[in-house]
């Protein structure tokens, strides 16, 4: 389970957030943009440093102090892929996942490679393939390591539905048989929909409302939650 | 589209840039001007020149590379108010003429300051001596190494660092595998500087370190005792050993994609 409050201080937002994610579920952040909703993303997955609350997943604390990035076992996509260019598709995938370690973790690597459709491109330089299959790439990556937590930055913005249903769907499918916990932020409130059965709505840098989509869409908080939910 | 990657042609522009490279490579059109017969000194201390400047310049870079690879990695992540402090203090080493930083190491280190008389005691002589000479060559090359290697390093994505951290690597995992592989190329280019820097380093070693002797200083005593013809085949060995490395580090960086292209 993962317990998070987190205050961090930006130019022109005090972000002040704090949520609750049994294992095992899936909490998507909603709000507007520049409300403090990657902010929080990012002080749980430990690339910034909150400037004061707490963090604990499963027994473990992650702040404070700041546990090393090494050691948070939390699993990162941002909406920029970040693979290292200089290496293989194949390096990439396998790069989180210590040598040693046995014929589970081939299997499981080589479910990933199927499931992502990796095949093609497994030998090729990630520095020199498309957008979407980076994008794959690095959920594969991700998902290597089997992390307890996984956070999902807009890992899918500027892709097909098609290709974002299916990751969807590949994403729920191992998180029912691994049992990982998901925080998923997108703009889109149809995919984190998909994704997540629960909701927390930031805005302004502080959560405003939280439940189920359901809920939500009943009875939205704020008038700007209202018009972000509103059909085009 | 393609990206507009060229400035427009034209041959005003060409012939200014052909003459301006004309000018810049015209002094090598000396190695070619009689001067008599090129004269090998045939008492040893031509190839003791090259060997001295050689093996100690190695050496100094071992020294600067392993000083300042971690100094660059340090400076290349700090806030960008800090970085500049770093790089004002690199500055004074690289801007202080050589002459005067000769001076400055003399009345700092040599035999007569208590550094100097300190050093001594442990067997180590700071004036004319091999450990001189490198200190020398190290003062004189490390701005250099490390100005060059926080601009290599900080074009590696920070990004790549925090996810490879994420991924369970640490500081020295992530710099062998990521941050060293992604800025090698910005870092050899940085070492070729030094190394140039380095090897032909002049005014300052005279002052520290005129013996032992490496190829400038003997180039200014072959052309003071024995003229031009005794010079230009030492000229020659230096120009071999001290051109073509950076040359073609140059030209290998300037091919290499860069490291951020893709990460979409």
């Amino acid at each position: 389970m993962l317990e998070a409050q987190v205050v961090k201080q930006r130019r022109d937002l005090r972000v002040e957030a704090a949520l609750r994610v049994e294992t095992g579920a899936s909490l998507a952040l909603f709000g507007p943009s520049a409300a403090g909703k990657s902010t929080v993303l990012s002080c749980i997955a430990g690339a910034e440093v909150p400037d004061e609350g707490r963090i604990e997943l499963d027994g473990r604390i992650l702040f404070p102090p700041s546990l090393a990035l090494a050691r948070r076992n939390v699993g990162y996509l941002t909406q920029s892929a970040e693979l290292f260019p200089h290496l293989t598709v194949e390096q990439n995938v396998r790069f989180g996942v210590p040598s040693e370690d046995g014929r589970a973790h081939q299997a499981w690597i080589a479910e990933l490679t199927e499931t992502l459709s990796l095949a093609p491109v497994w030998n090729a330089s990630a520095g020199r393939i498309s957008g979407g299959q980076a994008r794959r790439v690095a959920i594969a990556r991700m998902m290597a390591r089997r992390p307890p937590l996984v956070l999902l930055d807009e890992p899918f913005a500027g892709l097909d539905r098609d290709v974002v249903r299916a990751l969807v769907r590949a994403l729920r499918e191992w998180q029912r048989r691994i049992g990982f916990s998901i925080i998923a932020v997108d703009h889109h409130a149809e995919t984190l929909e998909r994704l997540c059965g629960r909701v927390l709505v930031i805005e302004g840098g502080r959560g405003v409302q939280e439940g189920t989509w359901e809920e939500v869409r009943r009875a939205p908080a704020t008038p700007r939650l209202q018009s972000l939910l509103a059909p085009l | 589209m393609r990206p507009f990657r060229h400035a427009p042609r034209g041959w005003p522009g060409g012939l200014w840039s052909a003459a301006a490279a004309l000018m810049l490579l015209y002094p090598l059109a000396g190695l070619f001007v009689p001067v008599g017969t090129w004269r090998w000194d045939d008492g040893g201390s031509t190839l003791a020149a090259v060997r001295v400047s050689l093996e100690l310049t190695l050496l100094a870079m071992a020294v600067v590379v392993a000083v300042g690879t971690p100094m660059a990695i340090y400076i290349a992540r700090r806030p960008p108010s800090e970085r500049a402090w770093w790089q004002m203090i690199l500055l004074i080493s690289v801007l202080l003429p050589p002459l005067a930083l000769g001076i400055l190491l003399s009345l700092a280190f040599g035999p007569q300051t208590p550094a100097g008389q300190w050093l001594a005691q442990a067997g180590v002589r700071t004036s004319n001596s091999v450990p001189a000479f490198v200190v020398t060559q190290v003062y004189v090359s490390l701005g250099y190494y490390v100005l060059g290697a926080v601009s290599a390093i900080e074009r590696v994505p920070r990004s790549l660092e925090i996810h490879a951290a994420l991924l369970g690597h640490g500081s020295w995992s992530i710099f062998r595998r990521i941050t060293f592989p992604l800025a090698r190329l910005g870092l050899a280019v940085a070492l070729s500087l030094a190394w140039v820097r380095a090897l032909g380093e002049f005014g300052a070693v005279m002052i520290t370190a005129y013996y032992p002797a490496g190829i400038p200083v003997q180039l200014w005593v072959d052309l003071q005792n024995f003229g031009l013809p005794s010079v230009l085949p030492l000229l020659v060995v230096f120009l071999v050993a001290a051109l073509p490395l950076p040359w073609l580090l140059h030209v290998l960086a300037q091919r290499q994609s860069s490291p951020t292209a893709e990460h979409a």
